[in-house]
């Protein structure tokens, strides 16, 4: 993360989105909207004095899953890059009812701006990498039988990564997030929300088999005496060093049984799961302190939206589609965009750095040219019978038409009047634009109206 | 732009010569109007096939030519460049699929003989409506935007500006590092995910 902050060739802009994207390939001209941080980063030093000053400290942290607290003014966390804070207008007092006041009071080199606006930025660029990631699909809107999160110890695995790490809510240490106790058990169901069309998506989401065998591995390595129950359909641990990683993990005492589990309910401070090992074909009912949900990846929320804006494609599950599953992985339909991780779909992290390195090599694959051809056959508009109905241009997928005024002179008089124009830098010579045309003027080159009908002259005459 | 058209039959070994009569076709396509060179080969895609082209241009004048073959989406690059390499305009070039759109979908050889004629046919009067085109070129602006600074994003951000080009990377939330942030350790090595 420091290496990208700190390399001379990368400007890095967070909280910040892109809004729109107009221009083609080589060309584009991206609007960019940078969010109110109400710092001056330029003069902030990091020091955490108004972190540490902050009297609304017990705003729930998003970072640590809602286990942990935060103040107002914040980092995302120690090791944030940029390593300086903001302010989160919606918990900051100051900014809600314009009392409070004391970050600015305390700043050292006086960067805090309460008046601070977000602003929109346009950028020139030649090349688009989308790495938009994934989110957590979400379960308690679709799992009644696991509680719809009305259990406090039922949690996800990203709830577990924060409970393992040092830098969470809990310095590293194993407890339920309902009243802190060390787990004696604890249940890991893997597929909730994938592999299930009733209630999920019919994708594998790759990483869940490995980050639940990782999962009980850390478990059984903190807490000995834990019991870890892994609740699986299939284990799938194509990759290299995983399945001795599964092993590993199984050697280490965690307990695979194969079986969905049907029903979690509440028994005094317990979770009782109701289940069946269909290896035995024999139902089964297991009590633990804390439940892991392995929930499926879905598309970050707002990459449809982007993914329009730009004007590429998604997949029947939102996620980017690539120009071709085998040959072109990186690609996108269209020119000069490209994919990385997960925003195409669920992937582990080797894959998704492959992946970006391989999106890498195809953007320094168009810089290492100078100019870029650009295919002929492509549409054209005859613009004597051009009537400017602007039929063909909602139609256009690639908004390579524009409406135009063309001057010119009629019986004498210089008049001007409307016509479409096609920029020939955006027409990929689909053809879409030929049949919306009522009065043929639109015609593409190499298949022009003339041509066609003289083949099916030769062929029928 | 006059009519000299050159139509040029391929076997492809025998994926279309064991269904359609090529030297039928090649024989057809000479009486077709404006065609003034046909012949049939066995493989048009390779070298000696495309010597054929370029020589076939040098030597009888030809304004156009036809390849009867495979799916334009396998060689009609190739043999524009054929094409090119013989004098002419690339796009004075026009494909006709003998192979996925009749050789490998048809059994009864004289039926398919017949259509492969009919395709020819077809193509040659295209190809005598074709103009000249020309490729244009459009500048390319050597900056790149990453949208995303997950571990996705940062690798690529960082590939491209280690080449020496500069990146701009944006991203939602105040610190770039994504979900791998948030993940303790990470398979199957168990290092540290930061």
């Amino acid at each position: 993360m420091v290496a990208v902050a700190q390399h001379p060739n990368i400007q890095l802009m967070t909280m910040a989105e892109v809004v729109k994207v107009d221009g083609y390939i080589g060309n584009f001209k991206v609007t960019i909207k940078k969010r109110a941080k109400y710092v001056d980063w330029d003069l902030c030093t990091g020091c955490g004095t108004c972190m540490e000053k902050c009297p609304t400290k017990k705003i729930p942290d998003a970072f640590d899953m809602g286990m942990g607290q935060t103040t107002a003014v914040r980092m995302m966390y120690p090791q944030a890059v940029p390593g300086k804070p903001y302010i989160d207008a919606e918990h900051c007092t100051k900014l809600l009812n314009g009392k409070c006041g004391i970050c600015e009071k305390v700043c050292p080199t006086k960067a805090i701006r309460y008046e601070d606006k977000e602003e929109l930025v346009s950028e020139d660029i030649g090349a688009i990498v989308m790495a938009t990631g994934f989110d957590l699909f979400e379960w308690e809107k679709a799992y009644g039988e696991y509680g719809y999160g009305m259990y406090p110890d039922v949690i996800t695995s990203l709830h577990f990564e924060r409970l393992s790490s040092s830098s969470g809510p809990t310095g590293g240490k194993i407890k339920r997030p309902s009243d802190g106790k060390i787990p004696d058990s604890v249940a890991f169901i893997k597929c909730v929300g994938s592999r299930d069309d009733t209630k999920g998506k019919s994708y594998c989401s790759r990483a869940c088999c490995m980050f639940t065998a990782k999962h009980a591995y850390q478990l059984k390595e903190k807490n000995p005496d834990s019991e870890a129950y892994v609740f699986y359909m299939d284990v799938r641990t194509a990759g290299k060093g995983y399945e001795e990683f599964y092993m590993r993990s199984q050697k280490a005492g965690a307990k695979y049984i194969r079986g969905r589990v049907s029903k979690i309910y509440p028994k005094g401070d317990k979770l009782v799961l109701k289940t069946e090992d269909t290896l035995l074909s024999k139902p089964m009912e297991v009590e633990v302190d804390m439940v892991v949900l392995a929930t499926a990846m879905v598309p970050a929320a707002g990459a449809k939206e982007l993914a329009k804006t730009i004007g590429f494609s998604t997949d029947k599950d939102g996620f980017f589609q690539e120009a071709h599953p085998k040959l072109q992985p990186v690609e996108t339909f269209s020119a000069g965009v490209y994919l990385a991780g997960t925003c195409q779909g669920p992937k582990d992290i080797p894959d998704t750095v492959a992946q970006a390195s391989a999106a890498a090599v195809k953007v320094l694959g168009l810089f290492a040219k100078n100019e870029l051809a650009t295919e002929p056959l492509i549409a054209e508009v005859d613009y004597v019978k051009c009537s400017g109905c602007e039929f063909c241009v909602p139609i256009c997928p690639y908004k390579a038409i524009s409406i135009k005024q063309l001057a010119e002179r009629c019986h004498g008089e210089p008049i001007t009047r409307r016509i479409a124009d096609i920029n020939p830098s955006l027409c990929q010579g689909c053809g879409a634009c030929l049949p919306a045309c009522r009065t043929t003027a639109i015609n593409l080159k190499g298949f022009t109206d003339e041509q066609l009908a003289a083949e099916v002259d030769a062929l029928c005459l | 732009m006059k009519r000299r058209v050159g139509v040029f039959v391929c076997e492809c070994g025998t994926n279309i010569a064991s269904v359609v009569d090529t030297e039928k076709v090649a024989a057809a396509a000479k009486n077709m109007p404006g065609v003034i060179f046909a012949t049939n080969y066995k493989y048009m895609c390779s070298d000696p096939g495309q010597d054929l082209i370029k020589n076939a241009i040098q030597e009888h004048g030809l304004q156009q030519v036809v390849v009867a073959s495979c799916s334009p989406r396998m060689h009609e690059k190739t043999f524009r460049k054929a094409v090119e390499d013989g004098g002419l305009n690339p796009y004075m070039f026009e494909m006709a699929n003998i192979r996925e759109q009749n050789s490998w979908v048809h059994k009864d050889r004289a039926e398919a003989t017949q259509k492969a004629e009919d395709l020819v046919r077809m193509a040659v009067s295209k190809v005598l409506r074709h103009k000249p085109l020309k490729i244009s070129t459009i500048p390319i602006t050597k900056k790149a935007l990453v949208i995303g600074g997950g571990i996705a994003g940062m690798q690529a951000a960082l590939d491209i500006a280690e080449a020496g080009h500069k990146v701009l990377l944006v991203e939602k939330e105040a610190s770039i590092g994504g979900k791998m942030s948030q993940i303790d350790k990470t398979f199957p090595t168990m290092d540290c995910a930061a």
